[in-house]
């Protein structure tokens, strides 16, 4: 504990960051949701999907997806 | 020591909720502004293949598949400038918890530059790539029947594109570890990349579809740049807000 408080300064922006287990669950299940909403062929949703498919038509192809 | 070199740079660690919120604020802010460029730019490039795809129903006589419009155009764009902010939160999301994880392993003396390169390396692999391997298309061009294809191709080059970056990640930390200098190590990182992009646009398998000949090339051309406009504003704006929110809380010394 004799470094300076530069030195503290230089550690602390070096400090490791923890990352909880509800960051990941979270990131997969937005993932999953962004499938849903724009990558969805009628496997998982049926009918919404296609209503979901139609509504985000535009996002899905300008954001780079494939389409029919 | 002197005062120049160790001028603060961050001085402190966020904690992972604070890191979080900052984020996917920025996620917001981003997907909003892409989603104003869907408006303004990308939904003008999709409107002529909508016309071609209206003129091709009404040859084939009116009443199949897509006989009956869902949604009208102005609502199709709302669900385009929609579906482009949550797809910037969804990303924010994911950048959030990847930058939290590899924070620390990134250079740079300040949150900003670290963000933005993070969102620079996403756009890489995430837009860029794709955008080269398997170019957007706009309505009116692709053919139902290979859409598992093309999905799969498409997941299949993201797939490809973090792994490569965690290739040249492992390799970077490598070489600084022996002690290599920053320009020869730019130098081999930038071979590397070189040649996973060539295995990827080589190695992966081909978009089956032609591009039919009633189509013209510049609505096909247009729309692509749009698409790709769009995703660079949405990068930009998850790095340049998320970095300036993030940078101004941990330049501050923690209080207490």
């Amino acid at each position: 504990m004799t470094s300076s408080p530069h030195a503290q300064r230089a550690a602390a922006g070096r400090g490791r960051i923890s990352v909880p287990a509800w960051a990941w669950a979270i990131t997969l299940i937005a993932l999953f949701g962004l499938y849903l909403i724009a990558q969805d062929n009628g496997q998982v949703l049926q009918s919404l999907g296609e209503t979901a498919h139609e509504f985000f038509h535009d996002a899905r192809h300008s954001l780079g997806m494939p389409c029919h | 020591m002197t005062a120049v070199l160790d001028r603060p740079d961050t001085e402190r660690v966020p904690r992972f909720g604070q890191l979080f919120g900052r984020i996917v604020l920025a996620g917001v802010i981003a997907g909003a502004l892409a989603g104003a460029f869907s408006l303004l730019v990308t939904g003008r490039a999709i409107a002529p293949a909508l016309e071609l795809e209206e003129a091709r129903a009404a040859a084939e006589g009116a009443g199949h598949e897509h006989g009956e419009e869902l949604f009208t155009r102005s609502e199709q764009m709302f669900g385009g400038f929609l579906g482009t902010v949550l797809a910037g939160v969804v990303l924010a999301v994911l950048f959030a918890a990847v930058y939290g994880a590899v924070r620390h392993r990134l250079p740079g003396r300040t949150d900003f530059a670290r963000v933005m390169l993070l969102a620079a390396v996403g756009f890489g692999v995430l837009a860029l790539l794709p955008a080269l391997k398997i170019p957007a298309n706009p309505p009116a061009v692709g053919d139902p029947a290979t859409v598992d294809t093309r999905t799969a191709i498409y997941g299949g080059t993201l797939l490809c594109g973090v792994v490569g970056v965690m290739l040249v990640a492992a390799l970077v930390s490598w070489l600084r570890s022996r002690g290599t200098g920053i320009p020869t190590t730019a130098v081999a990182a930038t071979l590397a990349i070189g040649v996973l992009l060539a295995m990827v646009l080589v190695f992966v398998p081909d978009n089956p579809d032609t591009i039919a000949a009633d189509v013209p090339a510049a609505v096909v051309w247009d729309f692509r740049l749009a698409s790709l406009g769009q995703l660079a504003v949405l990068w930009a704006g998850i790095g340049l807000a998320g970095g300036w929110l993030l940078d101004r809380f941990t330049r501050r010394p923690a209080a207490s």
